[in-house]
Order: structure tokens, then sequence, then C-alpha cells
């Protein structure tokens, strides 16, 4: 069989454990796929999209319930789009928990976290592009949590919402880093970061040396199988946006009541639930912000796996890590599901 | 065996996508409708499409539905399409009644436009109550006199002819007399803005929809039925039947400020005559309240008043006349006369220029009435289209003193035995 355009991005054959489900989760593979989902449904979303404050809402409920298949083709962007932040985080804590990140894969460690911003950026400008009552949130603590930056929370928050308040500059702003600069961003990233892959060996595992298996499976064998993922993911995918329409809410007008009780985006509950502790700089920059360094900084500053550790779950070489970075996510969870939590 | 888990999965993809459009197909296909008052597409008749229109003068091509009851016009899913509507399923409750009904082009306006209605009934004593309040205020010693001060909301009518132009909002829980208390809690249900008592025979919308959407008509099996049931029709056509509902249903008894509700429910209209008064003559049950009563008297002048017998003024003699004179009339020779626009709304007659109308005191046209060319009057019911001929008092073997018109006073000759 002569390897065809799909095969050709592939090696000719890799060690077979660096294609195993449970070493790998799929969890890159699905994101690239989500990538993909994500493009094109936005790219037919955007024939419908107006980025203006008066028809924004309007021309999302006209493409949700008037154009055929309208609504499918929006709740595939909304469920892709909440999947490709959820297996963004399950990938960087694969990652972080078989010790992948050391060198020589600490740069392509950083290109990843950088995706993992790009795909909550999106998330975020994606769903403020909705502009109607359910965005207050991020319309207005969003937003002036920049503001709350010392010295250049001001102008930042000019430059993000072009103006004194948000309106329809804010609008035409975010709907332009959703569509082309965050895009355009996450394109030339992934393709470093799967070029980096390549370049740096392909999914970590232990020197040949050091192998207890010498199995390789082919090109055609490791694309069915990401044939297979994907298969599986689009009938999920499909299943769930049939059933569970993405939320839509009343476009925002000036006479209806506005809603008290405004949540974040589920992302960012953790940061909505930080900011009931007080200041909100401190809370809603500075510790995201550090979380995210440490996060970022988890080769550089932590004890990294041996390679012969490497191709396995939790190796000792990186304890220290693990732990960190579980009490992170713990506590990123923690704070989420207080978030959720009816206010007593 | 690994090659055909690729093709299971293409099948069940393909199944899925075949599910995903025959599902699509499902769904109800959006059905347009632009109406020309606001030029802005609405997909309500979706779901819609089985509801009567509310009225031939709010015709659905020309209003749509969004016009009043607001809501989100492209929205095909019913909590979204919903979320927004002006007070609930009635726009008309007096808490929204300006953005659903009002503008100068539709119901609040000019008295000259004949267009000030929610101006009227939101000062109207029906809506703001202040008679039983100020009743209440005076007989338990909280104010020295009957002048009301209060009423169901704060309201302000600078220009108000009657002495009164403000009332402020009576809150029970502020109030710490017992009985002004009780009556905050247990007398406050038959305001416009009050919701009923539970119990069919109670059952109204509130606002202007609490005399001008008949309920009777409804599933009246269970109150959770009743407020469920979409009764979407807006008439002048009003039945005694509705004002019933506040009306002719029971009495407050001021010893336990409690409202005791009427036990003898009626079996035929005869027995279902005005409660209250103990003796009634015919046109008392045969016709309905709208018949005689008007506009002004049940909806306001614009005006504060501190009771009804304020602002109620037909008497016997409106129609009738005393022995020295005839009922007042007008001859319609104006096309643009009120009478005219009246009949259009309510077309139980066929009122022509040149035709001779009965008008109240305060000139109101008794629209529904007509002299006939051999000098006797007519009535037609504006619920029932039925046809009263009556004559005036003059000529008639009456003995009554003119000057007095009190119900007692010509009960005590016209009254019915049941």
């Amino acid at each position: 069989m002569r390897p065809n355009f799909f095969h050709h991005l592939h090696p000719p054959t890799i060690p077979a454990r660096q294609a195993r489900l449970r070493y790998t989760l799929a969890a890159g593979g699905l994101a690239v796929f989500l990538g993909l989902v994500l493009l094109v449904t936005g790219l037919l979303e955007m024939l419908y999209y107006i980025p203006t404050p008066i028809m924004a809402s309007a021309s999302i409920q006209t493409l949700t319930f008037l154009v055929p298949y309208g609504g499918l083709v929006r709740n595939l962007h909304f469920w892709s789009a909440q999947f490709l932040v959820i297996v963004s985080i399950v990938h960087l804590f694969r990652v972080i928990l078989t010790g992948s990140y050391a060198p020589p894969r600490r740069l392509n460690y950083l290109l990843g976290m950088g995706l993992l911003v790009l795909a909550v950026l999106l998330d975020f400008t994606g769903y403020v592009l909705r502009w109607d009552e359910g965005i207050h949130w991020a319309l207005v603590t969003g937003t002036n949590l920049v503001k709350s930056i010392p010295l250049l929370g001001p102008s930042l928050y000019t430059l993000l919402v072009g103006g004194a308040l948000p309106g329809p500059a804010t609008l035409i702003r975010f709907y332009g880093w959703h569509i082309f600069g965050l895009t355009l961003a996450a394109g030339i990233l992934v393709a470093w970061h799967i070029f980096r892959v390549r370049r740096d060996g392909g999914i970590a595992v232990p020197p040949p040396a050091f192998r207890l298996d010498h199995i390789r499976i082919t090109r055609y064998e490791l694309v069915r199988r990401e044939v297979l993922a994907m298969l599986l993911a689009a009938i999920g995918l499909l299943l769930l946006s049939t059933f569970a329409p993405a939320p839509l809410a009343p476009a925002i007008t000036a006479n209806f009541p506005r809603v008290e009780t405004a949540r974040a985006p589920w992302f960012f509950l953790w940061v909505q639930q930080m900011l009931k502790l007080g200041n909100p700089f401190f809370w809603g920059v500075v510790v995201p912000l550090a979380v995210l360094l440490l996060l970022s900084l988890i080769p550089y500053i932590f004890p990294i796996a041996a390679r012969p550790e490497l191709g396995r779950w939790f190796p000792r070489g990186n304890r220290i890590a693990q732990v960190v970075s579980v009490f992170v996510l713990l506590g990123v969870l923690v704070l989420t599901v207080l978030a959720l939590m009816p206010a007593s | 065996m690994r090659r055909y888990f690729l093709l299971a999965a293409s099948l069940a993809l393909l199944l899925a996508l075949l599910f995903v459009a025959w599902y699509e197909k499902l769904h109800p296909k959006p059905v347009p409708l632009t109406p020309t008052l606001t030029g802005q597409v609405e997909y309500c008749l979706t779901c819609h499409s089985d509801l009567a229109q509310i009225s031939n003068s709010h015709p659905v091509q020309t209003f749509g539905c969004v016009l009043c009851h607001s809501g989100e016009p492209l929205a095909l899913d019913a909590n979204l399409a919903h979320s927004t509507m002006r007070g609930g399923s009635n726009p008309s409750d007096f808490s929204v009644v300006q953005a659903s009904c009002g503008s100068d082009k539709c119901h609040s306006g000019t008295p000259e436009s004949y267009s000030n209605h929610i101006q009227r009934a939101t000062t109207s004593i029906q809506a703001t109550y202040a008679g039983a309040i100020a009743n209440i205020m005076f007989t338990f010693g909280v104010q020295p006199d009957l002048t009301a001060r209060l009423g169901i909301f704060s309201v302000q009518v600078p220009g108000s002819t009657s002495g009164i132009t403000a009332l402020a909002a009576f809150d029970p829980a502020q109030e710490t007399n017992p009985y002004v208390k009780a009556f905050g809690q247990n007398c406050l249900t038959c305001h416009l803005s009050a919701q009923p008592m539970p119990g069919s025979v109670y059952f109204r919308f509130t606002g202007c929809a609490a005399c001008h959407t008949p309920t009777q008509s409804a599933d009246r099996t269970s109150t959770q039925q009743l407020q469920s049931s979409q009764i979407h029709k807006l008439t002048t056509s009003i039945s005694y039947t509705q004002c019933d509902t506040c009306h002719n249903r029971g009495n407050y008894d001021l010893r336990s400020i409690t409202f005791t509700p009427r036990q003898d429910l009626p079996i035929d209209r005869l027995h279902d005559y005005y409660q209250p008064i103990a003796q009634f003559t015919s046109c008392e049950w045969m016709l309905d309240c709208v018949d005689c009563h008007t506009r002004t008297e049940a909806m306001g002048d614009g005006n504060l008043y501190s009771s009804k017998l304020d602002i109620q003024y037909i008497q016997c003699k409106t129609c009738h006349g005393t022995l020295t004179e005839l009922p007042q009339t007008r001859p319609l020779t104006d096309p643009n006369d009120l009478a005219f626009r009246l009949a259009l709304i309510n077309p139980v007659v066929d009122l022509k220029l040149g035709d001779t109308i009965l008008v109240t005191g305060k000139n109101e046209p008794l629209w529904n009435t007509c002299v006939l060319p051999d000098g006797i009057y007519q009535l037609v019911g504006k619920a029932t289209g039925e046809v009263f001929p009556f004559k005036p008092v003059m000529g008639s073997a009456c003995t009554q003193n003119g000057t007095d018109q009190t119900s007692a006073y010509c009960h005590t000759c016209h009254s019915v035995t049941r």
C-alpha cells in the first residue's frame, strides 16, 4: 500500500508504546481534531454572525433556530471548544504526570502551555461574542480585572475594550481576536508544537537501550488509530450537540433587568470564586498568573524524571512536580465547585 | 478484526449523522410573521398558530406578538423565547402596562385623543384601592377623615381636580394598628394589581386584563388549570360575570377583618344579582354592569379619588329621566363622535349619523342606547346583544320625587321578587 498524504504526515514506524491509549490518553490527537472541528464550524458560523451589539445576539438566534442545521453547527462549535480546553488540560497533566517534559521537550512544553492559554482565550472571546445577558461577568468583571492592574491597567483596559465602557468597539475587538488574532497564533503554535514532537523524537519513551519491548507500529496503524479516535469523538460530539444545546440568553437591552447572579464561564469560575476573597488585582490577576507561571516553569524549577523512567505514569524523578501540579489542579477544582454551589 | 473497528466506527458515524438529520426534521418549520407596525420578523406563530387573534382591534398581521408581549422574537426555544416577556403571560399588568399597551399611538396619551386609558386606569379607584384603604384607616382611628392618602402603589397626578394630587404607597408591614395590618393581609385581593383569591369563581387576570379578558369561559375545573389556560382575548363586551370575580362573591367583615365568601352559589342569572343590595330591579339583573356603568366610572377620569362614590354617577334618571325631565340625549352629527368609536370596537349596534343616543350627566355617550322614533328608548346589551326597550318616567304613573335617586328610594316600588 502506498502511503497517502495523511500517512506521510507521520514517521514510517514508531515504538508501539508511544501510541498506547493508556499512556497518551489520545489527548493531543483529540485536541488537533477538536481544533479542526472548531475551524470548520467557526467558518460556517462566520457566514451568519454579525459582530455588532444590536445584531450579535439576534444573528446567533437566527443561526441557532432558523438556519437549517445552524443550531447543530453552533452546538458542535460550542462543545468542541469546551472539550478542547478539557483535553488540553488532560494533555498537560498527562505530560506532567509522566515526566515527559524533560529535555529536550522543555520548549515544546512551553509551546503547549501557550496553546492551553490560547484555547482558554479563544473560548473566552467566543463566549463574549454571544453578547447576551449571559456574558455579563466577562463583560464587566472580566474586563475590570484588567483595569485593576497597577499603572498598566487603564491603558490595557482601553486597548481591550476600545473605550471607557464595553460597547461596539469591544465586540469588534473580541471578534477580531477570536477569528483572526488568536486563531492565527494558535495555528502557528499547533504547527510548531507538532513539528517539535517529531523533532524531539516523538512522544517521550525511554531510549532504546532501556526499553523492555522493541515493538514498533507502522504509520498505517497509527493513522488507523487516529481515525478511529476521531470517528468516536465525532459521534460523541454529534450526539451531545443534538441533545445538549449551547447556552443562549436574551439579548442585552437597556430596559431588561440585568441578571444579578452573573456567573463566569466555567473555566474562569475558580477565578470568580477567588475574587470573593478581596483585592481583585491580587486574586483575579496575580494569583491566576502565578499559577500559570508555576505550571510553565515546572520543567525548569523542579527535579525532572531520568530518561529511563520515561514512557510510563508517575516516574519517581519528578515526584515534586507531580504533587505540585495535582495540588494546583485540586485547588482549581475545589474553587470551581465552590463557585457552582448556590450562595447560602 | 481490528480492521472492522474502523468500519464499525464509520458506520456508527453514518448512523449518527442520519439520526441527527432525522432529529432536525422533528423541529417544527419556522413560521415567520412581519407585523406592519414593527417591520421586524418574529417567529412566535411557529408554536402559537392555534392561538386566537386577541381582538379585531389588534390584528396579528398588524401588531404581531412582540409589540405587546415582548420576548425573544427569533428564538424557537420556549424558555428563551418567553424569558423576556413583559408581565409573564399578561402584558397588561400595571407594572408593565405602559411599555406593553402605552405609547401615544396606543393606549396612553391625552383625554382629547381618547387614548389616556393607562393614565386613567392606573389612577382609578379600582387600581389604587384608595377608598377601601382610607375607610379602614379612618374606621380604626389611624387617620382623622376619609380623605385618601394611600394607594396600592404611590401615584402622583399634579393636575388632579379632585383635591388629591398624590397617594403614597400603602405598606401593611409598616402599619402598627392590628386591624390595618389584618386588612393588609386579608383584604387586598380585589384591586387591579392583586392576584385573585384562590378558587375558580375569583379567577381573573391583573391590570387591563382583569376586566377586558373574559375568564368565565376558561377551563375552571381547578385554579391551577385556570392559571395555565391561555385566554387570548381582549374585549369591551364585558359580561357581568367578569365584574363578579371581584364585586359579587362575598363580603368583608369589619369585626374580624376577613372576607366571607358568598355561600349562595347562584343557580341562574336572577339569583346572581348584585348581592350587596338587598332589593333590585329588572335592569340590575337583566343587564350587564357595563350596559349602564360607563368607562369613566369603571376606569376613572384621570383624577385621584377617595371613594367610588366620587366617580360613580349613573343613576336611574340617567336613562329614565324624572317626572319633569326627559333623559339627556345627543344627536350624532359628528362622524368623529366618541360613540362611533366605541360602537366600532364592540359592534352590537349599528350607529349612524343622525341617530340620537342617550348621554350621561357628564355628556358621556351611552352609545348602546338610542331614542326610537315613537319617543321610547332602546338599550342593546354590550355583552349579550339583547335588545331592551324602556320608557321615560315622564308621562308615567310614577309618583317619585325626582331629586331622590337613592337605590332604596326607587326600589320601594321597583323591585323584583325572586
